[in-house]
Order: C-alpha cells, then structure tokens, then sequence
C-alpha cells in the first residue's frame, strides 16, 4: 500500500521505535513526556507537508473525508465508521471521567536524589592515603555501620533495605556515587538525611547523621572503602576539564 | 472544492491537536515505578452508619480494600535493631464524616503483654521527619501526633513530639485503640474523631491528604529480655492517606459536557464533508 497515509503511519511508527527502543541504546531512555512531545511534532510536520497542494491535501485527507461522510458506503464500511462516530465521544467523556475522578494517588513528589550539598562541603579532598591500610578499615567500619541498608554488596540491598522510602542507594549503580565527589559523600554521611536541602525531602530519609556517632577519619575511610568494593571512582575536578 | 477540503483539513487538525491538548492536560501522573512493591497510600472509605471503631474483628472489615507497607528496623538513631519481628503492615481506613477508624493487622508469632503499635501523623503545614519529628538542618520542621497502643495497658494514648526525648503524653486524650491477636497475628483498631480542638492532633479533612507513619514492638521476652522496646522497633517512613471526601456529581456534568462537544464536533466535521461531496 503506498500514498501519504501509509508513509505518514510508517514515518510516526518508525519515529517511535527509534525514540523508544533504538535511542536508549546511546544515551539515557527517554521520560513518556518528551517523547509523546516528538511524536506530536513528527505528527505536525506530515500534516503540514500533506496540506502543502491540492493533490497532496485530496491524497492525505480524501480517504479520511470519504470515511466519515458515509457517502456510498455499505456493510463493513458502514458499520466502521458508526463505531468510529459512537466511539470517539465515548472516549473523550471516558478521559474526562478519569481525569476528575477522585484518585488513591497521592500527589506526585519530585524529590532530588542529589541535592547540591551547603558550599563547606564542595571540592573537600580525602585526606587519607588511598592504600589498602585505609581501604580496608573503611570496608570494616562499612560492614558495620552501613551495610544493613546498602547491602554487603553495596548494591542498597541491606537485610533492613525493603522497608525504606525513599531506598537505600545503590553504590553500584553507575549512576550514584560514581557520579559525586568524595567531598559530596562526605557531606550525606557526616549530616544524615536530616540534613538534605528541601528538594532533597529530609523528612523521610532514615539516613543517621553520622557525625553525631562518627569520627571524620572513620568518614573518610568508608567513603575509600565504598567505592573500592562498588567498583566505582569519584568524579574529579580534572576528568571534567 | 480546494478551499472547503482546506478548510475541513484545518477543522479536522485542530479538533485532533485540541484533543490531544485536553489529553495530556488532564492526564494524570503515572503511578510511582515502584508501587508494584507495595502501596503508596491510605484510603478512609466514606461509610453510612456504625464505624467498627473498637473491634477489630467486625465482619465490616472485611469488605474494605487494604494498603500493605513495608516495615524496616529502626536504624536511624541509638539503639538500633538491626531484626525485627514485623516485616510488614496491612492497613485500612473508615470513616463516616465525622469519626475515624484505622485497623492495622500485622504478624507477631506470639501475644506478649509487651507487644505495641503506633500510627504517627504529621501536624500542620511543616513537614516532619518521620523519627519523631526530629529537627531538620535547612528545613524547619513540624511536630507529629503518635497513637500509641501497648497490650498491657489496652488503650491507646495520644502523644506528641518535635525532636528526640521530646515524647510526651497529650492532655487531652482523643484516641482509643483495641487489639487482639489470634493465630500469629495482631489487629489493632485506632479511631478518633476527624477533627478535635487540640492543636496537638492532627486534623483529617475529608479530600485532604495527610502524611502517616507506623511503628510496631514485639514484647516478645527473649533470655530475660523484652527483645523490642523504645527506639528498637519496627518502623515505616511517610505515607500518604486521605478520608474519602463525599461524592462529587459534577464530575458527570463534566462528563456530559465532553461528550457533547465530541459529538457535536463530528456532526460540523460530518455536516461540513456532506455538503462538500455533493457540492
């Protein structure tokens, strides 16, 4: 089947295949809400091109038109477009209902997994040695004060993990501590949950504010034996420049 | 015939653009990714008549759907309980218009005078933390209402605390709670009414949500020991939950209204196609 319909379908569908499923295989996946937004302007662009002349415009709408006008239409043909005409208010109003309708849905929370952290905790460096002295004592101190949340595998699966909201961090996860500095992690370990920013929600975290219990040497020692046993590096100043 | 097939393409294309713009304005959120791993909120279904406010074995709590929370040892501060007894909570919500009942069931293998429950709100406009409204660094927080139930005492008291060591019980006692625990497992029924005239308590609009919190101690003793007291215990973070607010017929007028302008949208479209074809 060729002409504008067919083209224009298999254009919006392959657009969305590619945006869906091929994209993500580069970069990160793309949220619903962009790619609904791609999809609308992809949708925009052939119908501008189906309008631009008076063969394109009867080739692109002509079927459409002659659908819904009933004209000489009989059987199946009929019976399609009474189903489309029925169907389309029923739609509309089923949207309308379940958009207003009461939800068990709280509202939603945008809450900042990585906050920026108060300007005396930015570009503080490990005084520490990173030498496996070090790198082991913080593997130590780790298994004892943190990993019944993040987990001996520091994958955030601790034996205390599933009753958290939000979750204990994964250190594993690419996209955790391989993303911050040391000084960062300094900051989220000596002040606990209750000291996140606003956006940060630190009403709900279970964090401790480890200073309260911890030395800062011990501090610095688990954040060497964090990375170390989740396999991940601190960003640094240098590998941005 | 060009000018009214331009004209028939703009209707047709605004109309779809139109619809799709109600779409996603009305859309609403997706539910949070990780709510397969259990609910997000509590419901207080709206009831006509009698709330089974002080027994937690009413046939009436049968029908009533349940909410399921997750339940962690308190490690958020000293002493900590790295096991607990309790691994979750199952929790549903009644309420009448004018008084509350919250039955929460949960697994405890044995009756123990020791055993205890608590549901914990936040208060007013502030935000709380979730560990007795303890004080926050940059944020000023707000204070919680505790119900607190314990088997030995069989009632409840209704408690308040802004920080640590700042638990204290209320004046004016609001609360009332009933457990029993039958083959492995407790179920405690809160209830109060909506709305009190103490400024300690929270206060339930129906339509509003509020912020809800749950604790459980297994007094179980274990070589001489009660194996869960004080800040070891069995804890949840915030929920939501929310009194059912009474039924709102205008939603159908809303309804009516978009169907209506659907329908008569394709009847121009339909209208306008005819007239062209055999013009």
């Amino acid at each position: 089947m060729k002409g504008p319909i067919a083209s224009g379908a298999i254009l919006l569908v392959g657009m969305f295949i590619f945006i869906k499923f091929l994209l993500p295989l580069f970069t990160a996946p793309l949220p619903a809400s962009l790619i609904y937004l791609y999809l609308a302007l992809t949708f925009s662009g052939i119908m501008l091109y189906g309008t631009m002349s008076a063969s394109s415009l009867e080739s692109l709408m002509g079927p459409f038109f002659r659908f819904l006008s009933g004209e000489g239409q009989s059987g199946a043909g009929k019976m399609a477009r009474l189903a489309v005409l029925v169907l389309f208010p029923l739609l509309v109003g089923w949207q309308t209902y379940t958009s207003l309708a009461p939800s068990d849905l709280p509202p939603g929370e945008n809450r900042t997994i990585h906050p920026a952290p108060p300007g005396e905790f930015v570009g503080l460096a490990n005084p520490y040695q990173n030498n496996e002295a070090n790198i082991n004592m913080g593997k130590g101190l780790y298994a004892a004060y943190c990993s019944p949340c993040h987990g001996p595998n520091y994958d955030g699966k601790g034996v205390a993990a599933p009753g958290f909201n939000p979750p204990p961090a994964n250190f594993a996860d690419p996209g955790t501590i391989a993303q911050l500095q040391e000084s960062y992690l300094f900051w989220r370990i000596k002040k606990g949950g209750v000291g996140l920013p606003v956006e940060g929600m630190p009403w709900k975290s279970a964090m401790p504010r480890w200073e309260e219990e911890l030395p800062d040497e011990f501090i610095w020692k688990i954040i060497m034996g964090e990375y170390d046993g989740a396999h991940q590096s601190p960003r640094t100043w240098e590998e941005e420049e | 015939m060009l000018n009214r097939l331009r004209f028939l393409s703009t209707v047709i294309f605004v109309g779809i653009f139109g619809i799709l713009c109600f779409t996603i304005g009305f859309a609403s959120e997706p539910p949070p990714a990780d709510e397969a791993a259990g609910s997000v909120s509590v419901r207080l279904y709206q009831v006509e008549g009698s709330l089974p406010a002080d027994d937690p074995n009413s046939s009436q709590w049968d029908s009533v759907p349940e909410s399921e929370f997750k339940l962690a040892p308190q490690v958020h501060w000293k002493d900590r309980i790295q096991e607990v007894t309790v691994k979750s909570v199952k929790v549903k919500g009644l309420h009448d218009g004018q008084n509350l009942a919250i039955l929460v069931e949960y697994e405890d293998p044995t009756e123990d005078p020791k055993d205890a429950a608590a549901v914990e709100f936040m208060v007013g406009d502030k935000k709380a933390h979730f560990a007795h409204g303890q004080p926050m660094l940059q944020v000023e927080g707000g204070p919680v209402n505790i119900w607190f139930w314990k088997k030995e005492n069989g009632k409840a008291l209704d408690m308040s605390a802004k920080g640590f060591k700042t638990l204290t019980t209320q004046e004016k006692q609001d609360v009332k709670a009933t457990g029993a625990w039958e083959g492995g497992s407790w179920k405690v029924v809160f209830s109060r009414a909506l709305k009190t005239e103490d400024e300690q308590d929270v206060q339930i609009e129906p339509g509003e949500w509020r912020s809800i919190a749950f604790a459980f101690w297994d007094g179980v003793v274990v070589d001489g020991l009660v194996k869960e007291k004080g800040s070891q215990k069995a804890v949840s973070s915030w929920w939501s939950i929310r009194a059912e607010p009474s039924a709102d017929n205008s939603i159908f007028g809303w309804v009516i209204f978009g169907l209506a302008l659907a329908a008569g949208f394709e009847l121009v479209v339909v209208r306008k196609l005819r007239k062209g074809q055999s013009a």
